[in-house]
């Protein structure tokens, strides 16, 4: 397999180094449920989604949650493991949505599936791997309110965002861009 | 129309899709309370059983043994209503010698042992001494307490299970006095029956509480079983909890259980059977121990011996773990129990410990 | 925002109530503590006496303290302290955890601890 990198690469790399920032700014946050996060990074991979396909979208992912946590210093640390169920689920709720709904779901349908399944992913996790304890379900309500409220937002950017995006987009797309 | 449903349900899909997703983590929390747990009404009182990690049909079939081994001790042992005992009673008040079954005998014989390691004061024998007192009923007596005359009459007889001959098929008494009365060890005795009939069925992990007496095999899931110990005086009724070890039973005699009061005064159904009264130097008495007719049994000596006697008593019965709380609220315990218990209440009560027994 | 947006917040509005439904419940103030460790091993401990507990995970020692009818953790050899921040704990199903060290606690209310009552 030969590797090009083309001036996809480098926005794809741009978008992910913006997601990771995010992704490490966010883990100042307190939750409750120590070690989950509210999942605002998620804006980037819903715009990676809609500018560059899904192939981009879950590059952007991983790449945040791995060198993300290598930044914190929390690479293979439970925290580590919730990140990374939590970007798998809200890859897979993204995902699905995108195949199946015949491309009409908007930013802010794709941020809030993304933000929903990523609070679960966490909690899952969480649950089956750390704390198998009943009275985390407590938490859950509260959490999943954290991811709709976070997901509704950051889908309204994205939003907003669009039409700039798109046009940003367009131009480097442009031959002799 | 055919596309518009078509488009709708696409576009409904990705939202189910992650609702799977999400719904996930709620499939799952039923899954980590196993405890099955049901009550009801045998052997005149609430009976509470609790099983862990057992399948809703299997914990059905062990309920319905545990009734059936308490229905068939109610039946045998009933100390009022028409049962064996009654029988047995009648035949010994005649003055006769009274055929039982071998499994009866065991357990009047076992009842005699007891009363005499405690020094008579588990006294099965002053049947007629608690019916007197008017609790011989299902209903709470109104008073007045019996006359002195007849306190001091029956006390004369000086009933005792040493009155009692028994062998393997016969009993005989050679006291009139004697009326056999169970009811301090009964619940133990039961209990433990039902927990053997649910060993045997294969179940681990249960308790069987009935009115309060209880034995408890296994564990709940990844921890002891937690008993809370009730002290009706106390707001949130609880004095004390304790964590229990595979097969242990706890039995508690107190005096708030069974009473009644005229002019004032309280008259609860522990009768003292060197006074002929209701026993007073303590409020109640708590034993753990892996023979829940032993416990039981302990319990009622133990309240009745009171502050003076109660290691004495103890030490003779073979019982180690014991909780006393005395009529001057203090709370005497071994040093056994001591390392088992924590107070529920706060501040903590003054507590007296023994020597090691 | 286009209709199939709406459809999944729609969802997720829909979503939340009946979460809040099945897990949350009223808060009063807790009689014990519910700990389970890391081998899943489970303790309740009564918030009646003030006492110091030391709970041994993959990390070490995390250290509970009970005081005054609350719980928290004092200490915990995690990295994050999160733990530690959550504070006290007071109220029915109040809990907090150290994930690294998979200690967790839980306060737990009124006879929901005791298996069975004896009397």
């Amino acid at each position: 397999m030969r590797l090009t990198v083309d001036r996809e690469d480098y926005l794809i790399a741009g978008l992910a180094a913006l997601a990771i920032v995010i992704h490490i700014a966010e883990s100042a946050l307190p939750t409750p449920l120590p070690g989950a996060k509210p999942g605002l990074a998620n804006v980037i991979t819903v715009a990676a989604l809609l500018l560059y396909g899904w192939r981009a979208a879950i590059w952007v992912s991983l790449l945040r949650v791995l060198v993300g946590s290598i930044l914190i210093g929390s690479f293979l640390t439970p925290t580590f493991v919730l990140s990374l169920s939590g970007a798998i689920a809200a890859m897979t709720a993204i995902g699905l949505g995108y195949l199946l709904s015949a491309r009409s779901l908007g930013p802010v349908g794709y941020s809030l599936l993304g933000a929903m399944a990523h609070m679960a992913g966490q909690f899952y996790a969480a649950y089956l791997l750390f704390i198998p304890h009943p009275a985390l379900f407590r938490l859950l309500p509260v959490l999943m309110t954290l991811a709709v409220g976070f997901g509704l937002l950051s889908g309204l950017i994205v939003n907003a965002m669009m039409p700039r995006l798109q046009a940003y987009v367009a131009r480097e797309r442009a031959p002799g861009g | 129309m055919h596309n518009v449903c078509l488009t709708l349900l696409r576009r409904a899909i990705a939202p189910l899709a992650a609702a799977l997703l999400i719904a996930l983590p709620y499939g799952c929390a039923r899954a980590p309370e196993q405890v099955y747990k049901t009550q009801f009404f045998t052997l005149g009182t609430v009976v509470d059983v609790s099983l862990w990690g057992v399948d809703n049909q299997r914990a059905a079939d062990a309920v319905k043994t545990v009734e059936n081994v308490l229905n068939e001790v109610h039946r045998r042992w009933h100390a009022w209503e028409p049962s064996e005992l009654t029988r047995i009673n009648a035949g010994l008040a005649a003055g006769q010698a009274v055929t039982i079954s071998e499994d009866e005998s065991q357990v009047l014989q076992q009842a005699k042992s007891l009363a005499e390691q405690s020094e008579e004061l588990f006294n099965p024998a002053i049947g007629k001494l608690i019916g007197l007192w008017g609790f011989h009923s299902s209903d709470v007596p109104k008073g007045p307490p019996p006359p002195q005359a007849d306190i001091d009459r029956l006390l004369a007889a000086q009933a005792s299970m040493a009155d009692l001959t028994i062998d393997a098929t016969t009993i005989r008494s050679r006291n009139p006095a004697v009326e056999i009365d169970l009811g301090a060890v009964a619940k133990g005795y039961g209990v433990d029956l039902a927990i053997d009939a649910l060993r045997k069925m294969g179940i681990r992990n249960a308790i069987v509480n009935a009115g309060g007496g209880l034995h408890a095999i296994g564990k709940h899931g990844n921890r002891p079983w937690r008993i809370g110990i009730r002290e009706p005086t106390h707001a949130s009724g609880i004095i004390a909890s304790v964590n229990l070890r595979d097969d242990e039973a706890v039995h508690t005699s107190g005096n708030y259980e069974r009473f009644y009061d005229y002019q004032g005064r309280r008259y609860h159904h522990i009768i003292d059977p060197r006074s002929g009264y209701p026993s007073s130097t303590a409020i109640s008495a708590t034993v753990i121990h892996r023979d829940g007719a032993l416990a039981d049994a302990a319990a009622t000596a133990i309240m009745i011996a009171g502050p003076q006697k109660w290691t004495e008593v103890a030490r003779r019965m073979g019982v180690s773990q014991v909780m006393m709380i005395g009529a001057d609220k203090k709370v005497y315990m071994t040093p056994a129990m001591a390392q088992r218990i924590h107070f529920e209440i706060s501040p903590a009560p003054e507590v007296v410990t023994s020597e090691p027994l | 925002m286009r209709r199939a947006d709406y459809i999944v917040l729609i969802f997720a509005l829909v979503l939340l109530p009946v979460l809040y439904g099945t897990y949350w419940t009223r808060s009063a103030p807790g009689q014990a503590v519910r700990i389970i460790d890391a081998t899943g091993e489970e303790t309740i401990v009564p918030l009646t006496q003030d006492r110091h507990l030391e709970i041994k995970g993959p990390l070490g020692v995390s250290v509970i303290e009970i005081h005054d009818g609350a719980v928290r953790f004092v200490s915990s050899p995690c990295s994050g302290k999160l733990c530690v921040h959550a504070g006290w704990l007071r109220n029915g199903n109040d809990f907090t955890a150290c994930l690294p060290n998979r200690v967790s606690i839980a306060v737990v209310g009124g006879t929901e601890g005791y298996d069975s009552i004896n009397f």
